[in-house]
């Protein structure tokens, strides 16, 4: 049916579209993209996990504890329902209380942050990152070997270095990094040093003894005479040295995780992924707080967008607690 | 969930917060009490997790209160979002790690170490898997 205009008679105009705010359309729309977004994670999480015979779920070789994920969980609610409150306070112009509460939302994602990192530390601490991890018993012994031997190496570089502040002459060898030569360079120096009774002496005995402590072990991993947990053992006693021990604080324990690489990409996608878009949430809120005493309600749709975007955020994290710190 | 303020209706938010809280304790109570197996445990952790996320979308996002925009818009991205695990399931969901890997032989002797020294044993530092790291 239509109608024809006639003088006299005012037409309202025809509304194309859907009855909503077209910034609220298309933030659903972005919407939309980000559930395939983050499904894809989700899915392919699902299926490599389906796909594998085993997976590492024992919290003590993971790192991931229930506790925290409960508590980031608990944090994102809270902030998810202050969100929504600020934006009844925005429809009620009540700007100040909208203010309020979303400084504790801001505050909120803050924490979550926090507690993120705290638990990323405790990943990177262990050597808990895709790509690092040994899965079994040959790769976690040649892990040690790799990790020892870079120390190692770094620690006789920089004794050679230090020969010119102490006024050592030594040929420099040639290539510079010859460890065969650095180590006889080492040793020369270890004898300039006992005639000169120079103080910097212990440091270079101190590397030609731990040098021969690190050479025993490399040489029971390469003949392949010792098991992980003997290596373990070695590496404790090493670390236990007195003068040198604290070089080797560095390398990691031999700890094989099977399937830990794809466990830990899966891991590190996901959550790296959610925290980016906490920081793009918590941008959303310092545009509105920035505002001040001029928010008005002409806000009242940025804060709603903000706050669906938000809760979307704690959507995304309610499936990954089930999925990455339960099952 | 829907509470009446002068006439003025909106739901109980402070209600879905706590309905939301006290999933999240029976999320933590599955992990934490010995359920009668892990099939068991998946389908309770995941229907809490979805229960949680319908009262959000729900009452959180309003979408309890949209109208039929809603439908138009987030089925097809949910078909699409279902469609890539549920393409890969067939072919990686079941097969990821093939025969000659080392994780399968890895595991295979993890598991009966497992079966013959206990549950804790179930990831030993003594495989004696020769495999080249890279």
């Amino acid at each position: 049916m239509s109608h024809s205009p006639s003088h006299g008679s005012v037409v309202p105009p025809i509304k194309m579209g859907l009855a909503i705010p077209n910034s609220k359309l298309c933030l659903w729309l972005f919407l939309g993209t980000e559930i395939m977004f983050f499904t894809a994670f989700i899915g392919t999480y699902i299926v490599l996990r389906l796909g594998s015979k085993g997976w590492p779920t024992n919290p003590d070789v993971t790192h991931i504890k229930v506790f925290w994920g409960g508590l980031n969980t608990f944090v994102l609610i809270l902030s998810s329902y202050f969100v929504v409150v600020a934006h009844e306070a925005m429809n009620q112009h009540n700007f100040a209380k909208a203010q309020k509460f979303l400084q504790m939302t801001f505050a909120l994602a803050v924490v979550f942050l926090g507690i993120k990192s705290y638990e990323y530390y405790g990943k990177i601490d262990h050597d808990i990152l895709p790509g690092r991890i040994a899965e079994n018993d040959y790769q976690a012994k040649k892990k040690v070997l790799s990790e020892s031997e870079k120390m190692v190496s770094n620690r006789l570089t920089g004794l050679v270095k230090q020969l010119n502040s102490l006024k050592v002459e030594y040929a420099k060898p040639e290539p510079a990094n010859d460890q065969a030569k650095l180590r006889a360079v080492i040793q020369d120096a270890v004898g300039k040093l006992k005639a000169t009774n120079s103080p910097s002496l212990a440091d270079y005995e101190g590397f030609v003894e731990m040098d021969k402590a690190f050479g025993e072990m490399k040489q029971a991993i390469l003949a392949e005479q010792i098991t992980a947990s003997e290596v373990g053992k070695k590496l404790s006693d090493l670390q236990a040295n007195a003068q040198w021990g604290s070089y080797f604080k560095s390398v990691h324990a031999p700890h094989p995780i099977l399937y830990g690489n794809i466990f830990a990409s899966c891991y590190f996608i996901m959550t790296g992924f959610h925290a980016i878009h906490v920081v793009i949430g918590m941008i959303l809120f310092v545009i509105v707080l920035k505002q001040g005493s001029d928010l008005d309600g002409k806000w009242t749709d940025f804060v709603e967008n903000s706050g669906l975007y938000w809760h979307f955020v704690d959507l995304v994290w309610i499936f990954l607690f089930p999925l990455l710190y339960i099952l | 969930m829907h509470d009446d303020h002068g006439g003025h209706g909106h739901p109980n938010y402070f209600l879905v917060f706590a309905a939301l809280c006290g999933f999240t304790v029976m999320s933590i109570l599955a992990d934490v009490i010995t359920l009668p197996s892990y099939g068991v445990k998946v389908v309770v952790v995941l229907a809490v997790a979805t229960s949680k996320a319908l009262c959000v979308m729900s009452w959180f996002m309003h979408l309890k209160y949209e109208r039929g925009w809603k439908y138009v818009l987030l089925a097809p991205t949910t078909i699409l979002a279902l469609g890539l695990p549920l393409a890969l399931t067939p072919d990686i969901g079941e097969k990821y790690y093939t025969l000659d890997v080392p994780q399968v032989d890895d595991f295979a002797e993890a598991s009966a170490h497992a079966a013959e020294h206990g549950p804790h044993a179930e990831m030993p530092a003594e495989s004696g898997t020769h495999v080249e790291a890279k």
